[in-house]
């Protein structure tokens, strides 16, 4: 029997200690369906940037080697035609290995984030890095658009002529390099859309 | 039981308010960004619009007016530009959301989705117009291609001039995404 200052409520051992269980949601394991969700994200993070490795070094493959010599020649025009001729074109070369050498180089960043689906480090950085590889990418196939537009249809106004009417092996080459940047810019663009998805926490 | 619970929750309260403090931090970040990228797209919109230069002479082979509609490229410029600051303004209710609500998760994904979809359409008009740019200034001896520079000089002055504010702004998108990826990342 208690006496009446203080009062003792005897609460036993097993349900003191299931309270104090339930009460520990931090440390529990994470839902394996979203576990599931998150590296089934990593996966496709991965496949879609070995499809933005070979898009990117296709394309500055395809404008290296897109060189045309014509086979006649006067005083006054040159009639060779390659890459390192146009600038911009060599801007394109460089920007475009730049980028599928950072992919190649961030695919082990990728493999990690399939190892450990919650670890939120690695994601926030590829998050960052593909951003500015995407910029990269999308600045240097718009501006090798510009000039191939150029090339194609020349510019009354600036009295341009369309180069592309005599040197038409070279257009092509530059044309279907540009094609495959831009097919490298989408695929950067849903890399970046899935790393910002995964960041979710849980 | 019930002392054991409100021990616990009163801990919780405590340790979330300077995580949430980081958060409401990047948010106003992010409100202050999004002003300065309205600013840069829009200055550069308007002056590479109003762009306008005809030289007092004339002969009957060349014309001598030049406008920003003469290039195809820079009209994408000024569209382009023109739609990236109609996306920042709408955006920038998103964005005061979550300055007040700063544990949204699904929408902060939505932003940076949308952020980078507008940051792929300001670089493509940006660097498209630069590289018209370089050629008005520098010409090309291999295509031909004169540099129109040394005629129109007001008008290649305006069209250098506006492509800053347009780089100002891809520089802002990129700070933009970071931020708000950092905002999603931190418990």
């Amino acid at each position: 029997m208690a006496n009446r200052d203080s009062i003792t409520i005897d609460v036993d051992q097993e349900t003191r200690t299931a309270a104090k269980l339930e009460k520990v949601p931090m440390l529990a394991a994470p839902k394996p369906a979203k576990r599931g969700l998150k590296k089934g994200i990593a996966i496709t993070d991965f496949v879609l940037r070995l499809g933005a490795i070979a898009a990117a070094l296709s394309a500055a493959a395809t404008m290296g080697t897109a060189d045309e010599t014509l086979p006649f020649f006067t005083q006054f025009f040159q009639f060779e035609a390659s890459y390192d001729d146009l600038p911009t074109f060599m801007f394109f070369v460089i920007a475009m290995a730049i980028v599928g050498g950072y992919l190649v180089l961030s695919l082990p960043l990728s493999i990690v984030t399939i190892i450990r689906p919650h670890a939120a480090a690695p994601r926030l950085a590829l998050l960052i890095l593909d951003t500015v590889a995407l910029t990269l990418a999308t600045s240097c196939a718009a501006a090798a658009t510009s000039i191939v537009y150029l090339a194609h249809n020349g510019n009354s106004s600036a009295n341009w002529m369309a180069v592309c009417q005599q040197f038409t092996g070279f257009c092509q080459g530059a044309s279907g390099a540009v094609v495959s940047s831009f097919v490298a810019v989408v695929l950067l663009m849903l890399l970046v859309a899935l790393s910002a998805c995964a960041l979710r926490r849980t | 039981m019930k002392q054991i619970s409100d021990v616990e929750l009163g801990d919780k309260a405590k340790s979330s308010s300077p995580r949430s403090g980081v958060k409401k931090g990047l948010s106003i970040l992010d409100f202050v960004l999004r002003l300065i990228a309205i600013v840069g797209t829009l200055a550069s919109a308007v002056a590479m619009g109003t762009t306008n230069e005809t030289l007092p002479f004339f002969t009957r082979f060349t014309r001598f007016r030049a406008e920003y509609d003469d290039l195809p490229t820079f009209t994408f410029f000024v569209v382009a530009n023109a739609i990236v600051s109609g996306y920042l303004v709408l955006s920038l209710v998103l964005s005061f959301f979550h300055i007040v609500r700063s544990n949204a998760q699904n929408s902060r994904v939505l932003l940076i989705i949308f952020d980078a979809a507008m940051l792929g359409l300001l670089t493509a008009g940006a660097s498209a117009s630069a590289a018209i740019v370089y050629l008005a200034h520098n010409g090309n001896t291999n295509t031909n291609w004169f540099a129109i520079c040394r005629q129109f000089n007001s008008f290649c002055e305006r069209i250098s001039g506006s492509l800053i504010g347009s780089f100002v702004g891809v520089g802002v998108f990129l700070l933009l995404i970071l931020v708000s990826g950092l905002a999603l990342s931190r418990r």
